[in-house]
């Protein structure tokens, strides 16, 4: 018989659960100036950390912003965003080697067109190679 | 997601209960600041963008989670005084607890105030005393069923159990607190 509940329903359990609450939550009133202190800092600390963490999180969004707008699928995002990063190189490469196929074609008509006017001459080439030919021009000059 | 402002008012309104909560269970108050500490920390860092109203649940969780590192991280420490047969449970509700085994074998370390005199102190030190002398899990759900007032369902989350169990836990507690006050005579 001495093991019979105290307490028999669930009702009359909730509310000495919540008196038991009242007390406690009286408790906590009491704490001392340290540990008050000592929580709101750790509080502070937290919130923070929030911050931070939601700065990582934006930053990341940002940094793949560029990409994600050529994006089809999650398995596309990395093959656009390695082509994307490519084509300017491309775009370089093809750039530069135009240049100078353009530069190449120019001299070599340049010198086609000194060579036809050499070949044209009224004097041959082998002229001008001639030492005594060389003189000649020279004390022409003079 | 909870603005920064709300994470703030939530963790200022349950602060000084976790704190509370984590004295219960560890006894010692810097380990108990550092598990609140990293609890918010935790909390924050992980959980911030989640709604305002799953985090007292979240929090409740990662609270339990890190008051059970801790116990952990002791009996790591203590290894070598300590022997995998303490771990074994005596409970028959078939759940494995460490903290209640550590409040089983550690009750004689209960650290009392003695500055209080008022009557109303004295009547929350018996009852803190009490809840102290409670095993872990009973103590665990008869906190956040009527300390956090978290329902059956939230509470079973938080300490990952069934609603049954829960309501078994709180049962127990329940008649546990008001029999050992009532031999006190204290009368709520």
């Amino acid at each position: 018989m001495t093991n019979l509940p105290i307490i028999q329903s669930q009702k009359e359990a909730d509310r000495f659960g919540r008196r038991i609450a009242v007390r406690l939550t009286a408790g906590t009133v009491e704490l001392p100036y340290a540990i008050t202190e000592r929580l709101r800092a750790a509080r502070v600390q937290a919130v923070d950390r929030r911050r931070a963490a939601n700065l990582v999180r934006a930053s990341s969004v940002f940094a793949s912003g560029g990409a994600a707008t050529l994006a089809f699928g999650d398995g596309g995002v990395s093959l656009w965003n390695r082509i994307a990063s490519a084509l300017p190189l491309i775009a370089l490469a093809a750039g530069l080697i135009l240049i100078h196929a353009v530069q190449d074609d120019r001299r070599a008509s340049e010198v086609a067109e000194v060579d036809a006017a050499l070949l044209t001459d009224d004097l041959p080439p082998s002229a001008y190679a001639d030492p005594g030919f060389a003189q000649f021009l020279k004390s022409g000059r003079n | 997601m909870a603005t920064e402002r709300e994470l703030s008012d939530f963790l200022k309104s349950v602060e000084k209960r976790a704190f509370k909560r984590s004295i219960y269970h560890v006894r010692d108050e810097e380990a108990a600041l550092d598990i609140v500490q990293d609890s918010m920390m935790k909390l924050a860092e992980h959980y911030g963008d989640k709604p305002a109203a799953e985090l007292p649940m979240l929090f409740q969780r990662i609270l339990s989670n890190c008051t059970l590192d801790w116990f952990r991280r002791q009996k790591t420490r203590n290894a070598l005084f300590s022997n995998m047969s303490d771990f074994e449970t005596s409970g028959d509700d078939g759940d494995f607890d460490l903290l209640e085994t550590y409040s089983l074998t550690d009750s004689s370390q209960l650290v009392e105030s003695a500055e209080d005199s008022t009557r109303r102190a004295q009547i929350l030190r018996e009852i803190e005393t009490e809840i102290q002398q409670l095993p872990g899990r009973q103590r665990e759900a008869f906190l956040m069923r009527y300390w956090e007032d978290m329902d059956v369902a939230e509470t079973a989350a938080a300490m990952g159990c069934s609603e049954g169990s829960v309501k078994t836990h709180c049962s127990r507690a329940v008649q546990a607190l008001s029999k050992a006050l009532k031999a006190k005579g204290i009368q709520l």
